[in-house]
């Protein structure tokens, strides 16, 4: 078969056909259209109001307060001595570790039960990603009913001898959990979908080579399928990390912060908390700006090494 | 060329349809040819259900036909943590119902009623912001009232209610013996509605009725938090729970569930504002027992009403249909239908001149209101703590902190002392 290679071209050979340099304008033009919309609307959205909020942060911003003044970076200053932020920058701290851990854990497992051909399979994908799709604010009422004192729960563990149940919701030492456990439960279905996405995309051939090599189950997992997953597992950690951080909804709904004073009340439940009951405004501005600056860090610090880990593997 | 008309039929098409969006609507927008069109921010609870709120703008409307509302649901309780979000985000709705006017009023978005347009009312100085009237005093509500089961009282071998904070205790007691819960109480996203009368009642007899000008003093800072009178209340409070008269399990009970509780018998004392009688008298939340109710009884035995006289509509001064909003809000208020509505779906005394409850109110109502009427001539009735609005409330913010604070009492937290002081440091900050 001819193969029909093109000469190198060469500064020494016939003269060269001057190049025709294509125009600027239309490329401009394209950039433009195409670029522009996306560009507009995020710094409409994003970037402006996150400007905004910078600037809000320090003043002493209150809408039904004396006339706004700048305070520098005091907000800033106060923030790391005030008792309420410090607790709730613990209560995030582990409610995200618990939906980081426990979603990743049982979402891995149930994606492996899962990777299987055939309805009931497909039923059951589905069925575990319905949560995902629910308003967190139905999830949060069908929860605070299943978790009250006479709820579903706490009836079934009656019904079995426990007379004094918990108090998954009144008790302070585990209203923060419970609040995590049905974050968890929420954001499982997106992690199982999210591994078995990385589980059928690992060629069936490394399996059957190690099984042939005599690999067995727990082998070919930690040799093959774990270091293959390593995408999967950096998409869920991140998504898990920046739900659990910016956890809302759920608390507003479930236990408005309490039992007691701040015992579940997080980052971004404090800030509307003082922003809008308190209507220290400025000072829930800095709040926000620490909260995302914490989260970008975090979000980066994760994507990094997670990422480091994927090459390595 | 063919790109060049594109363009231009692209560009005309966009300039009409931004001159249609913006053409004037001198009616006030919306609502109908010349109709003045107004938003109005309501609530809903158990007794005030969306057929309650729609019956009873439509009797305005009709007498109005010119004025068009657009209601307004607050997705919580928390309806003025609503509206603040609502005015910060330049939706501030023209009309709002019970919601506190503190911070609205003194930073100029509430319309100040004059003398004139408070004529019909009965206490038209009450909750007053600097010495001006923002929400219309148009009812009273007694917080709390003591419903009592009268079936588990008797199965507890009780015959009547008590007279005496240590005859009530003395119940409690007997109660818990029997393995009956003596208080209903919730908590959760409502916990300022669910338990705040419960330590509203504490606080009555045990802070108001010594000093009815506790709260102006303690802006004035001439009391605290946590001094004695405040911190031996709030132990009252913690001592309910440490001794199993309240069961601290019901902190995960949101309002509407805590009202269910006590009318499924879960207990035998429910504190709670008078609207409660509404859900008692009505057929479809009737309980199978009697229903008896008294005030929370003093150490010594005085009558003391905490009551709360305000929860009126509210007008913003910046509404695009000022006079169409006053006029919805005063029609609404003073509405004899509307009035009567409210005793029977919300429980309401109405303080307005001249007024008499319908013949045919159902009996917790009647009680209750006899009770109160009795009440005042006694010269017993005092503030509500916690449920005060403008001078005679709390900075904004610290109700907020107050309501979590009863958590912290009841599931022992903290102690009495430290939630005086935490609320001290919280006024501080809100000062």
């Amino acid at each position: 078969m001819a193969v029909d290679v093109a000469r190198p071209p060469t500064r020494t050979g016939s003269p060269a056909v001057p190049r025709r340099r294509r125009p600027v304008w239309p490329r401009v033009w394209h950039f433009l259209s195409f670029g522009a919309p996306g560009v507009l609307v995020y710094v409409c959205f994003v970037l402006a109001p996150i400007a905004v909020s910078v600037g809000y942060s320090l003043t002493n911003y209150n809408p039904f307060g004396p006339k706004t003044r700048f305070v520098g970076l005091s907000n800033y200053k106060q923030l790391f001595t005030d008792s309420e932020f410090l607790t709730s920058l613990k209560v995030t701290t582990i409610l995200t570790l618990i939906v980081v851990i426990v979603p990743n854990v049982f979402g891995l497992a149930v994606a492996l039960l899962l990777d299987r051909r055939g309805w009931l399979y497909n039923a059951l994908r589905s069925v575990f990603f319905t949560p995902v799709v629910l308003s967190s604010v139905v999830v949060s009422i069908i929860w605070t009913r299943l978790l009250a004192d006479d709820g579903l729960i706490n009836q079934a563990l009656r019904g079995v001898g426990f007379s004094h149940p918990p108090g998954w919701l009144s008790d302070p030492s585990y209203a923060l959990y419970s609040v995590g456990a049905i974050l968890s439960w929420q954001m499982l279905g997106f992690c199982v979908v999210v591994y078995l996405a990385g589980l059928q995309g690992i060629p069936q051939e490394l399996h059957e080579a190690a099984e042939i090599d005599g690999a067995g189950p727990m082998e070919r997992f930690r040799k093959i399928t774990w270091p293959l997953l390593a995408p999967a597992l950096t998409i869920n950690t991140i998504v898990m990390l920046i739900t659990g951080f910016k956890a809302f909804d759920h608390i507003q709904v479930i236990t408005n912060g309490g039992p007691g004073t701040g015992t579940t009340a997080t980052i971004a439940f404090n800030v509307l908390q003082t922003g809008f009951n308190a209507n220290r405004e400025g000072y829930a501005s800095a709040m926000a700006i620490v909260m995302l600056v914490i989260v970008a860090v975090a979000a980066a610090v994760a994507l990094r090494i997670l990422q480091k880990r994927e090459v390595s593997m | 060329m063919k790109r060049i008309i594109a363009l231009g039929a692209s560009a005309m098409l966009a300039f009409a349809a931004m001159t249609g969006c913006s053409v004037k609507d001198d009616s006030g927008g919306g609502g109908g040819k010349g109709k003045k069109q107004i938003t109005f921010l309501v609530f809903e609870t158990p007794n005030m259900t969306p057929q309650v709120w729609d019956a009873a703008i439509k009797r305005v409307t009709d007498r109005y036909p010119d004025i068009s509302v657009k209601k307004l649901v607050s997705p919580t309780q928390d309806r003025t943590a609503y509206a603040k979000q609502l005015l910060t985000s330049g939706q501030f709705p023209d009309v709002m119902v019970a919601i506190s006017p503190a911070g609205f009023a003194e930073s100029g978005n509430l319309y100040a009623w004059q003398p004139n347009e408070l004529k019909d009312f009965t206490y038209p100085n009450n909750g007053a912001v600097n010495g001006k009237i923002y929400q219309l005093p148009a009812n009273t509500q007694t917080i709390p009232v003591v419903y009592y089961n009268k079936s588990l009282f008797a199965k507890a071998g009780i015959a009547s209610p008590p007279k005496t904070y240590a005859e009530m205790m003395s119940d409690a007691d007997k109660l818990k013996a029997k393995g009956i819960t003596p208080f209903v109480v919730g908590g959760g996203k409502d916990i300022h509605d669910a338990l705040g009368p419960t330590f509203a009642g504490i606080l009555g007899t045990d802070l108001y009725a010594k000093n009815p000008d506790w709260m102006h003093d303690r802006r004035a800072g001439k009391v605290k938090f946590a001094g004695p009178d405040y911190v031996k209340a709030a132990g009252k409070l913690a001592d309910l729970a440490s001794k199993g008269y309240i069961d601290k399990r019901m902190l995960s009970q949101d309002y509407a569930a805590t009202q269910s509780a006590f009318l499924a018998g879960k207990g035998a004392m429910y504190a709670m504002g008078n609207w409660f009688a509404a859900a008692a008298d009505d057929p479809k939340s009737k309980p199978p027992f009697d229903i008896g109710q008294f005030f929370w009884p003093s150490d010594d035995g005085k009558p003391v009403v905490p009551a709360f006289t305000g929860g009126g509509l509210l007008v913003s001064s910046h509404a695009k249909n000022l006079e169409a909003a006053k006029k919805f809000a005063l029609a609404y208020q003073l509405d004899k239908t509307n009035l009567d509505a409210s005793t029977k779906n919300d429980g309401l005394f109405p303080a307005i001149k001249g007024y008499t409850p319908p013949a045919n109110s159902g009996p917790a109502f009647r009680t209750g209101y006899d009770l109160f009427k009795q009440a005042e001539t006694q010269h017993a009735v005092v503030p509500a703590f916690g449920f005060e609005a403008g001078d005679d409330g709390m900075l904004p913010g610290v109700v907020d902190k107050w309501s979590t604070s009863m958590g912290d009492l009841v599931t022992g937290r903290k102690s009495a002392a430290d939630v005086g002081k935490f609320l001290d440091s919280e006024w501080q900050k809100a000062s």
